[in-house]
């Protein structure tokens, strides 16, 4: 066996599909969070006849669209669970 | 007071504020009520943001070994071999 590395004894860094797929989620999730501040927090700040007030949806759809991708994701993550039990189940029925 | 009966208290707590102000109970600017009445959505999508974010930037950062890698796969090539040799299906 070889002898044991130091707490950082890591190699290189990141490799680069990583690193690619890191950052990109960095990102993503950096304009999701201004546009969505911009949203809730600051236009109703800004006069209404403004210019800007033209990039955003109504104010409803700032509560509605989170709500319906969160549901969504638990559709999905429910779905995903079942598909999961119900090949455990053929397998043991395989199986006896 | 366990943990749970914390938080479920701290959320109580908040959340009758936030219904309370919604719904009136002092007397706020037009913009102020506009700003508050999605909050509760709003933290929630920046606590998802948060959490995306830094599974992100640990995924970006995370210190690959190829080397331990490669080394790790020949091991279980050798250990697969010597198992099935002495008669263990996989």
């Amino acid at each position: 066996m070889e002898a044991k590395r130091d707490a950082l004894g890591d190699g290189e860094e990141a490799t680069g599909t990583d690193q690619v797929v890191g950052l990109g989620l960095v990102a993503v999730s950096l304009i999701i969070f201004t546009y969505y501040t911009a949203w809730v927090i600051l236009l109703p700040f800004i006069d209404s006849q403004h210019v800007i007030h033209k990039y955003f949806l109504p104010r409803a759809y700032a509560v509605a669209i989170p709500l319906a991708a969160g549901l969504l994701l638990l559709l999905f993550v429910g779905l995903f669970i079942t598909y999961v039990m119900l090949k455990n189940q053929k397998v043991t029925k395989k199986a006896q | 007071m366990t943990k749970l009966a914390q938080w479920l208290w701290a959320l109580a707590l908040l959340g009758s504020a936030w219904a309370a102000l919604t719904l009136g109970a002092l007397d706020l600017p037009s913009s102020c009520r506009e700003v508050l009445w999605p909050l509760p959505a709003y933290l929630l999508v920046t606590a998802g943001c948060y959490a995306l974010a830094t599974v992100g930037y640990r995924v970006a950062t995370f210190h690959d070994c190829e080397d331990a890698a490669r080394e790790l796969q020949s091991q279980i090539q050798e250990a697969r071999a010597d198992l099935s040799r002495r008669g263990m299906r996989f």
